[in-house]
């Protein structure tokens, strides 16, 4: 259902007022984002006027110092948070004024989160968790729903833990089985934060290949990482700093023919 | 197959046994309460209602004198008469209960015991009908009579015959009222053994039966005032009639308000069902918020959160269901069988009215989806950053409000409370809307808790007012009317009396502004001045020694009488003579009777008996007993029927026949028993309060201590020992108890006034003797002391045994 959604994007590609229905020619646009928490101190501003674009198949990493905005931003992308003002432009939906009930079914369907900690319900187990996305959504027929989730957490590698709960799998097995459910609807997007933040080395390093895997079969990802090393390894890094972008860094990866260009320089 | 989401809600219930215990049984004290009123609500009406229409009871009661069948045949000829019976009522003999002892005994002759036709008296045991020289005894009344079924009495008529009578068997009567309340037992014998015992064979109560509109009183009047009218033409005056309400058991006015009352304390427990569940589903929200906002991440939108755990509530209400409704019936059964047996009439099995059982299910399920509304509105729709943000412990909002500063001060100041004790009072006032709620939950029960005793407190206090009524030990009433200036001096003379006063009686009916005549109200002359009553004046003045046609009637006159008011002037017919007198006083009733006092001088010149009487009241000396001066007292039941029958020999002996002798301990052991049966079900409900107030006191506490599963598993690993939380926990149950007793004490005055004045309206026409029930109040306090300390202990112990990566995955 979402390989129509993407045709029936690329069929508009070419209308002169943009890619998407809302004007935007990326997959993700963040127009002159500005988020500002009120404080006894008076506003505090995480973030300040963030303008980013991330195209189909793009895999950023999100990196900086604690506290610089990182979680705000993807968020937005998310919609699990909004804008103090600016624009969330995300394929076909301006997704800072969508409603509660809105948002949740648009984020059920086109993004998938995955975040450091605590992500399954605890009383069920790894597969009905990975069920979960299809059932609220209410998309595939229940044996479908099944079989999906199943193919996926093969597919994570974790296919042997499918009938245990969350409390009895390592947490780098909980981390592929968060993924496996952030794809059960099958979303073009994936939204990570921290997501190997408490994962040795070596299952971080798992974890970040199944997202390479990703990547390759056209999923877009925003990852928040603090893994300089595995920052490395994206197509794209860009770098907050006091709510602010202060570093973007375009790199080609090997298997990618045609790199995106970043078509706007940031303005601060 | 069960799709996840519900997949996680059964789980959730499963996984957390102890919650979901506490919430079902929060539902199920409502549901159980209100089951177990309305089932016997029902089943009592029900029951005693086709009880007593299997009887064919009379729509009127006629006393025309002495009668015989063919008068009978007569009236049963009349049109609109239905059905007709004569019966003789109310033959009261004298029975021995043991050496020296009497005690009355009421025989209702019954013509033909194979065809009776209306309050028909049904065989128990034995012989029926019974034999010449035999006697039937009422169920009921059996234990009275100090005999059993084969057993020979003895007994001694009016005439003063003395006949050894045999128990035949035993018979159910439900026209009578239960023997227990009034203390004499109900016999039934044939008009052969009437003959035998010295009296002639004839009817005084005709029963008749309408033949249309049976539940009409109007008609059953115009139907009873034909039959007099036919009844004089033939040349015999009817004396008096007597309607009841159609078709409903003489009892049933008096069970009524005990339900109706019931009815109240049962609503009150739904209530606080209410507020526990509101309680117990806002801390399960509140333990959920994080994994509804994973939920709201995948994609669930708020209206299916809210059918979620909606869908939980339902199931705990089924769950609920599943316990109360048994429980409910049983209790109902339990009920209704101790109610039918004091009352005298049988049950016709058991089983589930359908009309509470619907009555059950909605409550079971409605009441804590109505409760569980808002805290799960509330804790679905927090939008997925506020849920996943309170990921650190529980934020609270402590230091901001006013409140909360003189709090804190408060605390500060109080240095010489230790730290933990310090913490304790903090956290209980982090959660403001919890401990609200928790507050909420518990003060209103124990505010109900300490009312329901409070009532019963005033019962007893009431009766205690009604026990000092009776200034005099003993009564003693002579087969004819002597000289009063004799009968004083002959009591003088006995040894153990103090004081002797002779009172006049007689038997008034009133003559109803509209033509009609009210039921017996038994007139007596005493003195003004005397100090042998002591009658609560409730209204008006009590008589004076000028008075001559002034008279003072008892709440019980009233109820009948509904629209006297003091100054009236109201129509009296005694002895078939009427006179006018003005009502002066209304003075509290005590389940005696309808009573009006009148001036002794003036009344013994209407009755026309002037300086005679037939009856005296004795006061008794106290008890000599110098050895033991406590031993005995002049209410002592025994020392006062000892001192009868010296009396009634010494009468005797100086040619003052002595019919009957009464003692007020007799009349207050009938008092007593009727408060009793109150006392009992007040009791009943106080139990049940206390156990709904317990269960909630221990959920909510519980739950309280459980939300803070992680709190303990931080504190305890930054090095707090496991005594140390614990202590934190049961300081803060403790001081969470205290509060809401002190609240809740407050509060129970005003409920419990106005319950208490609710309960004397319905019994006595009157508010009881107010009283605040110390003792309730304490042992509440104790029940909310010990119940608080195990509700944290347990949780808070269980809680620390946790290791600590235990406590940092609990949800
Ligand atoms: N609800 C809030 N109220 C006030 N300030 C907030 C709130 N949430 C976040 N902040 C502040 O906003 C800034 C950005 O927070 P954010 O969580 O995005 O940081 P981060 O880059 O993700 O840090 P980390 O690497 O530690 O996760 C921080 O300084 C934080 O203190
Ligand atoms: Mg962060």
């Amino acid at each position: 259902m979402f390989r129509r959604w993407l045709k029936r994007n690329r069929s508009v590609n070419g209308a002169s007022n943009g890619r998407y229905r809302n004007g935007n020619d990326h997959l993700i646009d963040l127009r002159q984002l500005v988020k500002a928490y009120q404080t006894e101190a008076g506003p505090f501003f995480a973030l300040k006027g963030i303008n980013l674009k991330i195209d189909t198949g793009e895999f950023v990493a999100v990196v900086g110092k604690s506290g610089s905005g990182k979680s705000t931003l993807i968020n937005m992308i998310t919609g699990i948070d909004r804008p103090t003002s600016g624009d969330v432009l995300v394929g076909d939906t301006v997704v800072h004024t969508l409603n509660e009930g809105r948002m949740a079914v648009w984020r059920g369907r086109h993004v998938g989160v995955v975040f450091q900690f605590f992500q399954m319900l605890p009383t069920l187990t790894v597969i009905e968790n990975v069920m979960l996305p299809m059932d609220f959504c209410n998309i595939y027929s229940m044996r479908e729903r099944q079989e999906r989730a199943m193919r996926l957490l093969e597919q994570m590698d974790i296919a042997n833990h499918a009938n245990k709960l969350p409390s009895a799998i390592s947490g780098g097995e909980q981390q592929r089985a968060a993924i496996a459910r952030a794809l059960a609807n099958d979303p073009p997007i994936i939204a990570a934060d921290e997501p190997t933040g408490n994962l040795d080395s070596k299952t971080a390093d798992a974890v970040f290949e199944l997202f390479e895997k990703l990547v390759d079969e056209g999923k877009t990802i925003v990852m928040v990482t603090h893994d300089r090393d595995l920052a490395r390894r994206v197509t794209r890094t860009v770098t907050l700093a006091d709510g602010e972008i202060v570093d973007e860094l375009v790199r080609e990866r090997n298997r990618l023919q045609s790199p995106l260009a970043l078509t706007e320089t940031i303005d601060a | 197959m069960l799709s996840p989401r519900w997949r996680k809600i059964l789980r959730d219930l499963w996984h957390n046994k102890t919650r979901t215990v506490i919430v079902v049984l929060s539902i199920s004290v409502g549901v159980f309460a209100i089951g177990m009123i309305v089932s016997t609500q029902i089943i009592l009406s029900e029951d005693m209602a086709s009880g007593y229409h299997a009887t064919n009871p009379a729509s009127a009661y006629l006393y025309p004198g002495n009668f015989d069948d063919d008068l009978v045949e007569a009236v049963r000829r009349i049109d609109g008469v239905q059905e007709a019976e004569g019966r003789l009522d109310w033959l009261s003999v004298r029975l021995k209960v043991g050496p020296d002892e009497w005690r009355d005994l009421i025989i209702d002759v019954i013509g033909d015991y194979d065809d009776m036709r209306l309050n028909k008296v049904s065989p128990v045991s034995g012989a029926w009908p019974p034999p010449k020289k035999g006697i039937l005894i009422e169920r009921n009344s059996l234990p009275l009579t100090n005999a059993s079924v084969g057993d020979v009495i003895e007994i001694e008529t009016s005439e003063g015959k003395v006949r050894q009578l045999h128990i035949a068997g035993l018979a159910h009567d439900m026209d009578n009222p239960p023997a227990q309340f009034i203390g004499r037992p109900f016999g039934y014998i044939t008009f052969d053994t009437l003959e035998w015992l010295g009296y002639s064979r004839t009817y005084d109560e005709l029963h008749i039966l309408v033949a249309e509109n049976t539940t009409d009183k109007d008609h059953i009047q115009a139907i009873a005032d034909q039959v007099e009218d036919k009844i004089e033409k033939s040349g015999q005056t009817v004396y008096w009639t007597y309607i009841p309400e159609p078709g409903e058991h003489p009892a049933n006015e008096s069970v009524q308000p005990l339900l109706i009352i019931m009815g109240v304390l049962g609503t009150l427990s739904l209530f606080l069902s209410g507020f526990l569940v509101i309680n117990t589903i806002s801390a399960l929200m509140t333990q959920q918020i994080r994994q509804i906002g994973i939920m709201k991440t995948v994609g669930a939108r708020t209206t299916q959160i809210v059918g979620m755990y909606l869908g939980a509530v339902l199931i705990f209400g089924l769950l609920s269901l599943g316990v109360a409704v048994p429980l409910g019936a049983l209790a109902a059964h339990a009920m209704s069988q101790y109610l039918a047996y004091l009352i005298n009439f049988d049950l016709a099995g058991f089983r589930i009215p359908p009309r509470a059982l619907a009555l059950e299910v909605a409550v079971g399920l409605i009441v804590p989806l109505l409760a569980a509304l808002y805290p799960i509105l509330s804790g679905a729709r927090v939008t997925v950053h506020k849920a996943l943000s309170t990921y650190g412990l529980g934020k609270g909002i402590f230091g901001r409000s006013l409140i909360d500063r003189l709090i804190e001060e408060l605390t500060t100041a109080t240095q010489m409370l230790s730290r933990p004790m310090r913490l304790s009072l903090r956290n209980t006032f982090r959660r403001k809307g919890r401990l609200i709620l928790t507050l909420s939950t518990l003060t209103l029960g124990g505010a109900i808790f300490i009312a329901v005793l409070s009532v019963h407190a005033s019962l007893l206090t009431t009766l205690d007012d009604a026990l000092t009524y009776w200034n005099y030990e003993i009564e003693i009433r002579f087969s004819r009317p002597h000289r009063i200036a004799q009968i004083e001096r002959e009591a003088m003379n006995i040894p153990g009396v103090s004081d002797a006063e002779c009172w006049s009686g007689n038997t008034a009916r009133r003559q109803r502004p509209d033509g009609h005549e009210g039921p017996n109200i038994s007139v007596i002359g005493v003195p003004a001045d005397t100090n042998m009553i002591q009658p609560t004046i409730l209204e008006g003045r009590w008589l004076l020694p000028e008075d001559e046609n002034a008279i003072v009637v008892n709440t019980e006159v009233i109820k009948e009488e509904s629209d006297i008011k003091i100054g009236d002037e109201i129509l009296l017919k005694i002895e078939g003579r009427e006179a006018t007198w003005q009502v002066v006083g209304i003075v509290q009733g005590i389940m005696t009777g309808r009573i009006a006092y009148a001036n002794q001088s003036y009344f013994a010149e209407v009755i026309r008996y002037v300086g005679r009487s037939s009856g005296v009241q004795i006061v008794a000396e106290a008890p000599g007993d110098a050895s033991s001066p406590e031993s005995t007292s002049k209410h002592d039941p025994t020392f006062q029927s000892e001192l009868a029958k010296k009396i009634k020999t010494h009468f005797d002996s100086r040619g003052l026949q002595v019919r009957q002798t009464e003692t007020t301990a007799s009349i207050r052991e009938n008092i007593e028993y009727q408060f009793n049966i109150i006392v009992i079900f007040l009791s009943i409900m106080a139990v049940l309060v206390a156990i709904v107030g317990g269960l909630g006191l221990t959920g909510t506490m519980s739950i309280n201590v459980l939300e803070r599963t992680r709190e303990i598993g931080v504190i305890r690993a930054v090095g707090a020992s496991d005594a140390s939380v614990m202590k934190v926990f049961i300081v803060e149950g403790l001081f969470i108890g205290l509060l809401s007793w002190l609240i809740g004490a407050i509060l129970a005055l005003p409920i419990s006034k106005m319950l208490s004045d609710a309960v004397g309206m319905a019994f006595l026409e009157a508010p009881l003797s107010y009283t605040f029930s110390t003792q309730g109040a304490l042992l509440w306090l104790s029940i909310v002391l010990i119940l608080s300390a195990l509700a944290s202990i347990l949780p808070a112990w269980n809680a620390s045994r946790l290791t600590v990566r235990e406590v940092l995955a609990y949800e």
